[in-house]
């Protein structure tokens, strides 16, 4: 349940004790799921990230958590395990609502799966807090690949991660501002956000369209390097 | 040994730093007793609510629960307030704010005390609530306290209905100064409540002796103000309490008056054992104080010549559910609105409105970085409107060393001018302002903003005792409580230097009532220059009857007798002759005259009004404090994508008269400037009906290392000012005044506009950016 | 339920109920109080102790849950050589002014100097960042770790 191993298919497996600390730091997470260090790098604060794990911060599933939208833009899926036996589902079902989760009475998780394909390319994750170490007020997921092919997902927006195929394609065929513009405008029209001492509703619908356009702009700046 | 010590000056370190870097250091959660009780507070549900009703019955037959207190323990006449006499210990009666304290149980453990503190029973009869300033000034609100014109005043404070007082202070003839301004800017402000955040929550610890005789240790700025609190809204008499202090986790204000020490004696008395009760982190937030929320409407006229003509200011604190220091916050922030400009035509008055929530109190700048806020974004929007420089705009104005503070007191030592100079070269201010440095990275817009301000030291009484024990030593006391800011350290170097001693020969007393003589309080940036007064004048007795000792011992006048470092007292021009202060001290304790001791005590006396000048209604200070001025810089830098600001440069100057100890004066600006960031920026207390809706620190947030910005200058300057002890003024608070108001001029330098709402968050500056881009598309 | 703790390389039985925080058990039952209880909810950082080597919240730990960790305490950590540069540093730069926050400050500080004995300024403030100070305004704490750092680094050179 502990560490980050590669299967021999490419998938990267996160064990669920694996602290915050060596996910932040693991060199397997790579490429596109770089946006999964870079999340866990930004939770909290060192001290936090020595004590928390993968599998106790998306179990608790608060909507300002930095993994869920890196998860789901990564095509993550979690791996269930009770006295019955073990299960799979995509970290979109996982996450159903406010602190709510997929897990029924008797059930952990025991896995996160990143799938390989994304281990080419670039990953980042932009949060925009109050302060550091604050919960995300909205937080945005990216992932490209070196043929294009774009996932993001947005944060701290709904009881659950952003996501959505069409604003995916559009920013895979483009990445110019009207792509953006149009991708913002799809996954603002999803989201669901409440008003917090963070943040009202409107001010978080509001920063998707900068947030994403900062998380393309990284992307386009590394085409072509390593991340 | 040397012919000099120069303690006054030097950049020691604080005499408890071994204790405070190794652990040992001990605070009020530290202490243990043999047999003692801990404690824990329930806390009322309501807003407002008349308490019908206890039963404490389930909770008493607990096992390990030794005593539980209600309101029914107190007596309704005994009430306590720093101005206004309107608080009883805890609540009796009625409840006025969600979170404030009805009971308290005393058990075996913490958990124990809890889990009975659950099982009490509280019935209420709900009244309607007056939760906005606003709306509790109407007169058909409810009312707050079904009496409060009743309630006996340390001053003409005007009570009336949910008017806890009131004030106003003019000078010239504002009405008729609108008319020769050739520019006026006019507007409304509204400032927010905010949380000191000690890192020590209150807490406090009470030992009953046999005669019943009360021992208290807590987390205080004042041992004095915790006795007088208890006594009065206990109804003991003053002799029966001895209060004492351990270390303290930081004070800002929240712990100058009364917290948990009135519920807590009344439960160890009625325990009759000793007794602790530290607040959580939640019950801190809730149940203690806050910073005032401030509304401010505010309107400044000057001539096109750049001359501040006219100011008229209004202001409504909310002052929550008990007066505490909401009286002296309104009347010194009404006084400090000018700013250290000469505006000859001023009204400003305001009230402050009783509301059920928790007490609002003293928090480091007491009004100032409030009215600072407006204040200092009006002479800015002047400037502009004139064309003219903001530094330069404001050098026109500033207050020489002769002018009177508005009301007319006299300014003494006056260093504001070299203050304004050094933010000025340091930040490259003409350079930048005249387009020399880049304004726009990327999606980042960056700006300069500036801000000046003033701030006293002083107010009410202080003392000090001075005694050369036997062996030539020296013990200072003076009952000033070192919250952290260094006060032990800054006293006993003055007493060092004033004998002339090595620092070491001087110890410095814990605060205590039964022995120190007295100190209003750490507040009011005041310790340095009132107690430091006491100390040297003191230390002067003890000269003086050292000298008379010697003479008799060197058979000579005292005249002809001289100090000399190293603790010795000599004749003049005879280098041999000389007596140590321990030969001294010995034949004054066994052979004639009685052991050497020194005291001085004293209240500030310099007048605030000038009645010549100025009328004052309400003001609850005849007398307040001296001057000390400050200038701060800051660059800013807005993201355009999130509304979020930074500060990555800034540069804050002082005049503290003079610096006993560069190092500790260095750490009050900086700690300030700090805080200053986090009024400025992010934090806010929000409210969610009548209740708290963010009393915990994931949701309250306060800077931390990483909104440090990357380059912060400080610079100390020294007016010397005649009346201090070795020439200094005060430096606790002021270092916050301005920082919200030149951030918001940095921000309107980077972007355009100012903001009338504190704090500048990201969502309030994405809010007027659209505004912005919206009136220009 | 008996629990053995190892705390500053002593072995201590422990009797500590299931929900007993090591915070708590060090100060009430252990008599260590140089971690203090700021918030009880992990952010301020005064409760920071060592746990096998990383700086962790004594406030989110559980007492049982540490059995056969090396817990280091400031009490312990204060007999170390790098311990003790750097409590020097925070004096002289006045690191502290109520020292509430200040024995957590020097476990984050000993943990990121045990890691990385040239850390920049950028290097201090995101390690310690989970670490909250109302006083000082955090640039002497970052100074004095940085001064520490120096000093053992020239010590270490000079063998």
């Amino acid at each position: 349940m502990n560490g980050i191993s590669s299967e021999t298919d490419g998938t990267i497996r996160i064990g669920a004790t694996t602290r915050h600390r060596e996910t932040a730091g693991s060199p397997l997470l790579k490429g596109g799921l770089f946006v999964v260090r870079s999340a866990a790098s930004q939770i909290a604060n060192a001290t936090v990230r020595n004590m928390g794990t993968i599998g106790g911060s998306i179990s608790f599933a608060d909507p300002g958590l930095d993994y869920p939208p890196a998860l789901v833009a990564a095509d993550a899926s979690v791996e269930i395990a009770s006295i019955r036996g073990r299960r799979r589902i995509s970290a979109r079902e996982f996450f159903t609502d406010w602190y709510t989760v997929a897990l029924e009475p008797g059930e952990m998780v025991v896995s996160v799966y990143l799938p390989g394909h994304w281990l080419t390319g670039h990953g980042f994750y932009i949060k925009h807090a109050r302060v550091s170490g604050d919960y995300a007020t909205v937080s945005v997921a990216l992932c490209r690949q070196e043929d294009g092919a774009v996932s993001v997902a947005v944060g701290g927006c709904g009881p659950k991660p952003i996501a959505n195929s069409a604003a995916n394609a559009e920013l895979t065929a483009s990445l110019d501002d009207a792509a953006i513009k149009r991708a913002s405008d799809i996954l603002r029209d999803q989201s669901d956000p409440l008003d917090d001492v963070r943040g009202t509703a409107s001010y978080r619908r509001s920063l998707i369209t900068g947030l994403l356009r900062r998380a393309v702009r990284q992307a386009e700046k590394s085409v072509g390097s390593e991340s | 040994m040397g012919d000099q010590i120069h303690a006054v000056g030097a950049s020691i370190p604080q005499l408890d730093s071994h204790e405070k870097v190794t652990g040992t250091a001990l605070y009020v959660a530290d202490l243990v007793r043999p047999g003692m009780l801990h404690a824990a507070i329930v806390q009322s549900p309501h807003a407002h609510a008349r308490i019908l009703s206890y039963d404490i019955k389930k909770a008493m037959e607990l096992p390990g629960v030794h005593a539980i207190v209600t309101g029914d323990d107190l007596d309704e006449s005994d009430r306590m307030g720093a101005f206004i006499k309107d608080e009883p210990a805890f609540a009796k009666g009625k409840v006025r704010y969600v979170g404030e304290i009805v009971a308290a149980v005393a058990a075996d453990s913490e958990a124990l005390a809890r889990a009975a503190a659950r099982l009490i029973d509280i019935e209420y009869e709900l009244l309607p609530a007056a939760l906005d300033p606003m709306e509790a000034l109407k007169p058909d609100a409810p009312k707050v306290h079904d009496d409060s014109a009743s309630y006996v005043k340390v001053f003409d404070a005007g009570t009336e209905g949910n008017v806890c007082s009131r004030t106003k202070l003019s000078e010239g003839d504002v009405a008729a100064a609108w008319n020769q301004c050739d520019v006026i800017v006019e507007g409304t402000y509204e400032t927010q409540a905010q949380a000191h955040l000690s890192l020590e929550p209150c807490g406090a610890l009470a030992e009953v002796d046999a005669q019943g005789r009360v021992t208290l240790w807590s987390a205080n700025q004042s041992v004095f103000r915790v006795q007088a609190n208890v006594c009065e809204s206990l109804g003991l008499p003053m002799t029966r309490l001895r209060c004492q202090t351990p270390r303290i986790g930081a004070g800002f204000g929240n712990k100058m008056e009364a917290h948990v020490q009135p519920v807590l004696v009344c439960l160890a008395l009625k325990a009759k054992k000793t007794v602790r009760l530290i607040l959580s982190r939640e019950e801190d937030f809730e149940t203690v104080r806050a910073r005032h929320p401030f509304r401010i409407r505010m309107k400044t006229g000057a001539t096109s010549d750049g001359k501040l003509l006219a100011r008229e200011v209004e202001l409504v604190l909310d002052g929550g559910a008990y007066g505490d220091d909401s009286p002296g916050v309104l009347g010194y922030a009404l006084l400090m609105n000018v700013g250290p400009y000469n505006i000859p035509n001023v009204l400003a008055h305001g009230r402050v409105a009783y509301t059920n929530k928790m007490r609002f109190g003293a928090f480091r700048g007491f009004g100032v970085p409030q009215v600072t806020f407006a204040s200092e974004q009006q002479i800015d929007e002047l400037a502009k409107k004139l064309g003219i420089d903001p530094i330069a705009l404001r050098r026109i104005n500033i207050k020489g060393r002769d002018d009177k503070w508005f009301c007319g007191q006299e300014i003494a030592s006056n260093g504001l001018e070299e203050c304004l100079n050094k933010v000025e070269e340091a930040s490259d201010w003409r350079a930048v302002r005249a387009g020399g440095h880049e304004r726009a990275r990327g999606d980042v817009r960056i700006g300069y903003g500036v801000a000046t301000s003033a701030h006293i030291g002083g107010l009410l009484a202080s003392g000090a005792i001075v005694r050369v024990l036997e062996d030539g030593s020296v013990l200072l006391n003076t009952g000033a409580v070192d919250i952290g800011q260094g006060s032990n350290t800054v006293l006993t170097q003055m007493c060092a230097e004033a004998l002339k001693l090595p620092i070491e020969k001087v110890a410095i007393a814990s605060p205590d009532t039964d022995g120190s003589p007295y100190n209003w309080g750490t507040t009011a940036s005041r310790v340095t220059f009132m107690a430091g007064r006491s100390v040297v004048k003191a230390a002067a007795e003890v000269e003086e009857k050292l000298k008379q000792q010697a003479s008799a011992m060197l058979e000579c006048s005292a005249d002809d007798l001289e100090l000399r470092a190293g603790g010795r007292i000599g004749v003049k021009g005879a280098p041999g002759m000389e007596l140590p202060f321990g030969a001294i001290s010995g034949r004054a304790h066994w052979a004639a005259g009685g052991p050497i001791i020194g005291s001085h005590s004293w209240v500030f006396d310099q007048k605030t009004v000038d009645p010549k000048r100025a009328i004052a209604t309400g003001l609850p200070f005849q007398q307040i404090g001296i001057f000390s001025f400050t200038a701060i810089v800051v660059e800013v830098e807005v993201d355009l994508l999130t509304g979020k600001v930074r500060v990555p440069r800034a540069w804050s100057a002082v005049d503290v008269g003079r610096a006993i100890n560069p190092q500790l004066v260095k750490g009050q600006i900086e700690g300030a400037f700090v805080q200053g960031l986090g009024f400025a920026l992010t934090e806010e207390l929000v409210w969610d009906g009548g209740k708290l809706a963010n009393p915990t620190l994931m949701d309250y947030k306060i800077p931390t290392f990483v909104e440090l910005p990357d380059d912060l200058n400080t610079f100390i300057v020294e007016s010397n000012e005649a009346s201090g002890p070795f020439g200094a003024k005060s430096v606790g608070e002021i270092g916050m005044n301005g920082v919200a108001a030149a951030i918001s001029n940095g921000i309107a330098n980077a972007v355009g506009f100012y903001s009338p709402r504190l704090p500048i968050t990201g969502e309030r500056v994405m809010e007027s950016l659209n505004q912005s881009w919206q009136a220009t598309s | 339920m008996s629990v053995e703790l190892l705390i500053n390389g002593k072995a201590f039985n422990v009797d500590a109920g299931i929900g007993d925080t090591l915070l708590s058990v060090l100060r009430e039952k252990l008599d260590f109080k140089s971690a203090k209880r700021g918030c009880n909810q992990g952010v301020c950082g005064a409760c920071t102790v060592s746990v096998d080597g990383w700086p962790m919240r004594g406030c989110l730990s559980l007492a049982v849950g540490c059995a056969g960790k090396d817990i280091r305490t400031l009490e312990g950590l204060s007999a170390t050589r790098r311990m003790q540069f750097l409590q020097e540093a925070f004096v002289n730069f006045g690191a502290f002014q109520c020292g509430f926050c200040t024995p957590g400050m020097l476990v984050a500080a000993d943990a990121l100097l045990a890691r990385e004995l040239n850390p920049s300024h950028e290097d201090v403030k995101v390690a310690m960042s989970g670490n909250l100070c109302r006083c000082t305004g955090y640039l002497p704490i970052v100074a004095a770790v940085r001064n520490a750092a120096e000093r053992i680094r020239k010590e270490a050179a000079r063998g």
